[in-house]
C-alpha cells in the first residue's frame, strides 16, 4: 500500500473542458455526489493518469468511455481505493466522498468501500451459496441483527437486481453455477446489499451476451434512481443508452465531459469526435 | 558381453537411420516436398524396427539362456545322478557345476561334476555365439523390410508415431505391473499369515506379543498378534505430527501468499520446501538426541514423568518433516484463488483478515485437505524416525509421554536379522504392510479425489 496522498483544498475547481452550462444544469438536477481533482496516478515509474479532474452527481449514470489502456478503468478503481491493493501504485490529487476527501489518513479504506460498492468487468462470486454470496457484505459489516434481517436483506437486494425470481428456490445452490449474466446480476445484487452511496461498474457486460446486457442496462435505469452510478464502458452505445453524463479519456487525460446527449452530437473535442465516430479506438 | 551386442544394435540402428534418410530423399531425388513424410521420419522408421525387436530378442534370450541350460545340464547328466534328490539338492548341483565351471574349485569335485562344468562352459559359449547370430538377423531382417517400404507415398511419420506410442504404453506398464507385483507379494505373505493366525485375532486383538518359540522347548512368550495398540500407536504419533504440521503449514503458507513481499516468499518458500529434502534418518537424530531428551528434562521441571522415548518427541519430529507438504499445498491451494475474488472481497469493504478467512480458505479449502491427507498418508507410512525414536513395546494408551510403537517400527523388528520366511512372527511383518498399504492407499486417492475436483473449480 503505497497510496501517497497530497491532501489539497478543494478551490478553484476548474475541470479543463467541463462545458459550463452543463455541469451548471447537471448541478440544478442533481447534487454532487464525488469529485476529483488534479489526480495523477503512477504503476511504477510509468504515470498512467494526468490531471485528471471530474465532478460526479448523484442519481444519475455517469460513463467512462475511451480507447483499451486510456486509463479509465485505473480512474474508477481510484473512486474506491482499490488501487490501493497494487504494488507500486502512487496517487497524487485530491478525491472527494461527500466533500470528504477519501485519500485523508483518518480515511479507512475498508469503511470507504461499504460506501462504495463496485461490480467488475468478469462476474466474480464467490465459490460459495447464492444465498452466502449476498449476505457475504451485511455479515462482515454486521448489518444484520438476526437471521430473519439477514434473509430479508438478501431477498431484497436479489430483487432489486433482477435476479430473485430465477433463483428463489436455488439461494443455497453454489452461485458459480449461474450463468454469466445471472452471476453479474449476483455480484451487483452482492455490491448493493450493504446500501453504497456509489456503485462503481467497470465493464460490467463486456463479458456478457447481448441479452444479459439488455438486462444490466435496464437494472441500471432503475438503481440510478437510488445511487450514484459510474460506469466504464467500452461500448459507445451502451454509455449513450444507460448514462446521462459521459467523459471520455485519451492516453490517461481526461479529454473532455458534459452532457451525454451532447457528447454524442456536438462533441467540442476534435479526439472526442474521431473516437465517437469510430475513427480510432 | 550383453553390453557390447547392445552398443552394437545401436550402431546399426544410428547406420539405418542414416541409409533409411537418405534413400528417402533419393527416392524423390532431392524433391523433399514429394515424400508424404519428413526424411527424418523414414529414418527413425527404418531405425526403430532395427533396434526394438533386436534389444527385446536380446532381453528374451537372456532371461531364458540361464534356466534352459539348467534344464539340459540336468538331462546331460548320468542316469540316476539326481534320484532321490529335492529341488534344493538340485539346486546346490547345479550351483557346484557353475562354481567348477568358473574355477573356483572346492574339494575335490566328482568326474560327473566336471564333466557337466565342461559341458557349462561349452554350451555357454554356444548360447551366446547363437544370440549374436540371432539378433544379427534379427536386425537385418527389419531393415530389409522396412527399407523395401520406403517410397514418396508411404507415411512413415504415421508408422514412427505408432512406435512411440507402443514405447510409452511399455513404461507406463512397468510403473503399473510393479506395482502390482508389490501388492501381490504383500497380499500372498499376508494370507499365509492368515492361515496361521485367525484374523479376527489380528484385528480386534489387544495384545501385541510377537516373540514365539522357533526352536522347541524354547521359553519365550506364548505369541499373539493383537495389531490393535500397534495401530493405535501409529495413529498417536501421526496425531501428534498432524497436531504440529498443521497449523505452522497453514500460517505459514498463508503468510506466504497474503502477507510477504514477493521477494520473501521467493526466498522463504524454497527454504521451506528444503525441510522435505532433509533425509528422514537426520531427523531421527534429531529426535532421539535433541528433542526426546529436551522433553524429558522439561517433563522433570514441571513434573511429569516423561519416558525417553516418548510417543510426543517422535510425533513432533515428524510433523516437523511433513509441514512443507502442507505449506507447499496450501499455499498452491491460496495462491491458485483467482486475483478477482481477493477484489470481490475488498470491493464490499472486507479487511485482509476477513477476507483470508471467509473467502480464500473456504475457496482453497479442498486443495488444503488434499495436501493434509498425503501429509497423513506420508505420516502414517514414515519409519525411520519413528524407528529411532518411538518405542518397540506395544502399549496401548492415549498419553503422548508413554513409548508407543508404530506399525512401521515393528515391521522393521519382525524383518531384521536371521528369520525363518514360514514362522508367523515374520509373515506378521507382511500382513502389517499390507494394512498399511491399503490405508495409505485409501488416503491417497481420496486426497487426490479432492484436489482434483477442485481443480475443475473455477475453470
Amino acid at each position: 500500500m503505497e497510496a501517497k496522498v497530497e491532501a489539497r483544498p478543494v478551490v478553484n475547481v476548474q475541470a479543463p473542458v467541463v462545458r459550463e452550462e452543463q455541469g451548471a444544469m447537471a448541478a440544478e438536477q442533481h447534487e454532487l455526489k464525488m469529485t476529483a481533482r488534479d489526480v495523477n496516478l503512477w504503476y511504477g515509474e510509468k504515470q498512467a493518469l494526468f490531471d485528471v479532474s471530474l465532478d460526479i452527481f448523484d442519481r444519475q449514470v455517469t460513463a467512462l468511455i475511451g480507447p483499451s489502456g486510456c486509463g479509465k478503468s485505473t480512474f474508477i478503481r481510484c473512486l474506491n481505493r482499490m488501487n490501493d491493493v497494487i504494488e507500486g501504485c502512487r496517487i497524487k490529487g485530491d478525491i472527494r466522498l461527500d466533500g470528504e476527501n477519501i485519500y485523508a489518513a483518518d480515511i479507512d479504506p475498508v469503511q470507504l468501500r461499504a460506501r462504495v460498492g463496485m461490480v467488475f468487468q468478469k462476474p466474480n462470486p464467490f465459490p460459495k451459496s447464492i444465498y452466502e454470496n449476498v449476505a457475504y457484505g451485511p455479515r462482515i459489516h454486521g448489518l444484520a441483527h438476526s437471521k430473519s434481517e439477514l434473509d430479508d436483506i438478501v431477498v431484497k437486494s436479489l430483487m432489486r437486481a433482477g435476479l430473485y425470481e430465477e433463483v428463489k428456490d436455488r439461494l443455497s445452490e453454489s452461485g458459480t453455477g449461474l450463468s454469466g449474466g445471472q452471476q453479474q446480476r449476483l455480484c451487483i445484487a452482492r455490491a448493493i446489499s450493504v446500501n453504497p452511496e456509489v456503485l462503481l461498474m467497470d465493464e460490467p457486460c463486456s463479458a456478457l451476451d447481448p441479452i444479459a446486457t439488455a438486462r444490466i442496462e435496464s437494472l441500471m435505469e432503475e438503481l440510478k434512481e437510488t445511487f450514484c452510478i459510474v460506469i466504464v464502458t467500452h461500448s459507445m452505445q451502451q454509455a449513450a443508452r444507460v448514462s446521462q453524463r459521459t467523459a471520455f479519456f485519451h492516453l490517461g487525460k481526461l479529454v473532455e465531459v458534459g452532457d451525454t446527449t451532447t457528447m454524442f452530437t456536438n462533441p467540442s473535442d476534435t479526439r472526442t469526435q474521431d473516437y465517437i465516430t469510430g475513427r480510432f479506438g | 558381453m550383453i553390453g557390447y551386442i547392445l552398443l552394437a544394435i545401436l550402431a546399426l540402428a544410428l547406420i539405418s537411420y542414416v541409409i533409411g534418410r537418405y534413400r528417402a530423399v533419393a527416392s524423390v531425388g532431392g524433391r523433399q516436398y514429394e515424400l508424404h513424410s519428413r526424411p527424418s521420419y523414414h529414418g527413425t522408421f527404418v531405425a526403430a524396427w532395427v533396434g526394438i525387436p533386436a534389444v527385446l530378442l536380446v532381453l528374451v534370450w537372456i532371461t531364458l539362456q540361464g534356466p534352459v541350460i539348467d534344464r539340459l545340464l540336468l538331462w546331460s547328466l548320468p542316469l540316476g545322478t539326481t534320484d532321490g534328490m529335492d529341488q534344493g539338492q538340485i539346486g546346490l548341483l547345479l550351483s557346484e557345476i557353475k562354481s567348477v565351471a568358473a574355477g573356483n574349485i572346492f574339494g575335490e569335485p566328482s568326474l560327473v561334476v566336471e564333466d557337466a562344468a565342461e559341458r557349462y562352459l561349452r554350451w555357454q559359449t554356444i548360447a551366446r555365439s547363437a544370440m549374436v547370430v540371432a539378433v544379427l538377423c534379427v536386425a537385418l531382417l527389419g531393415f530389409v523390410l522396412t527399407n523395401a517400404r520406403i517410397s514418396p507415398t508411404f507415411r512413415a511419420r504415421h508408422g514412427t508415431e505408432r512406435v512411440l506410442t507402443g514405447l510409452m504404453i511399455a513404461c507406463s506398464l512397468i510403473a503399473i505391473l510393479t506395482t502390482l507385483g508389490i501388492v501381490l507379494s504383500l497380499l500372498i505373505e499376508a494370507l499365509r499369515f492368515f492361515e496361521r493366525v485367525s484374523p479376527l485375532e489380528f484385528f480386534f486383538g489387544l495384545n501385541w506379543e510377537p516373540q514365539i518359540p522357533i526352536r522347541e522347548g524354547q521359553v519365550t512368550a506364548g505369541g499373539s498378534f493383537g495389531a490393535i495398540p500397534v495401530f493405535a500407536g501409529t495413529l498417536l504419533i501421526s496425531f501428534i505430527a498432524m497436531l504440529v504440521a498443521v497449523p505452522i503449514g497453514l500460517y505459514s503458507a498463508i503468510y506466504l501468499t497474503e502477507y510477504a513481499h514477493p521477494r520473501l516468499r521467493a526466498t522463504i518458500k524454497p527454504i521451506m520446501e528444503l525441510l522435505a529434502g532433509i533425509p528422514t534418518v537426520v531427523y531421527g537424530f534429531f529426535a532421539v538426541l535433541t528433542v526426546a531428551p529436551a522433553v524429558r528434562s522439561f517433563g522433570e521441571t514441571v513434573g511429569i514423568p516423561i519416558a525417553p522415548n516418548s510417543a510426543f518427541a517422535a510425533g513432533a519430529v515428524m510433523g516437523i518433516m511433513i509441514i512443507p507438504f502442507i505449506s507447499s499445498f496450501s499455499d498452491d491451494a491460496i495462491a491458485a484463488v483467482p486475483q478477482s475474488m481477493r477484489d470481490g472481497s475488498y470491493a464490499m469493504g472486507a479487511t485482509k483478515g476477513e477476507t483470508i478467512t471467509k473467502v480464500l480458505l473456504p475457496a482453497a479449502l479442498p486443495g488444503i485437505m488434499g495436501g493434509i491427507l498425503l501429509a497423513v498418508s506420508r505420516a502414517i507410512g514414515e519409519t525411520m524416525i519413528v524407528v529411532m525414536a518411538a518405542g518397540i513395546i506395544a502399549t496401548l494408551t492415549a498419553n503422548p509421554f508413554e513409548p508407543v510403537t508404530t506399525v512401521t517400527v515393528q515391521i522393521v523388528t519382525l524383518l531384521i536379522g536371521d528369520q525363518e520366511f514360514d514362522n508367523p512372527k515374520t509373515l506378521a511383518a507382511f500382513a502389517l504392510g499390507l494394512v498399511l498399504f491399503v490405508v495409505t492407499l485409501i488416503l491417497n486417492v481420496i486426497a487426490l479425489h479432492i484436489v482434483r475436483k477442485y481443480r475443475e473449480k473455477y475453470e
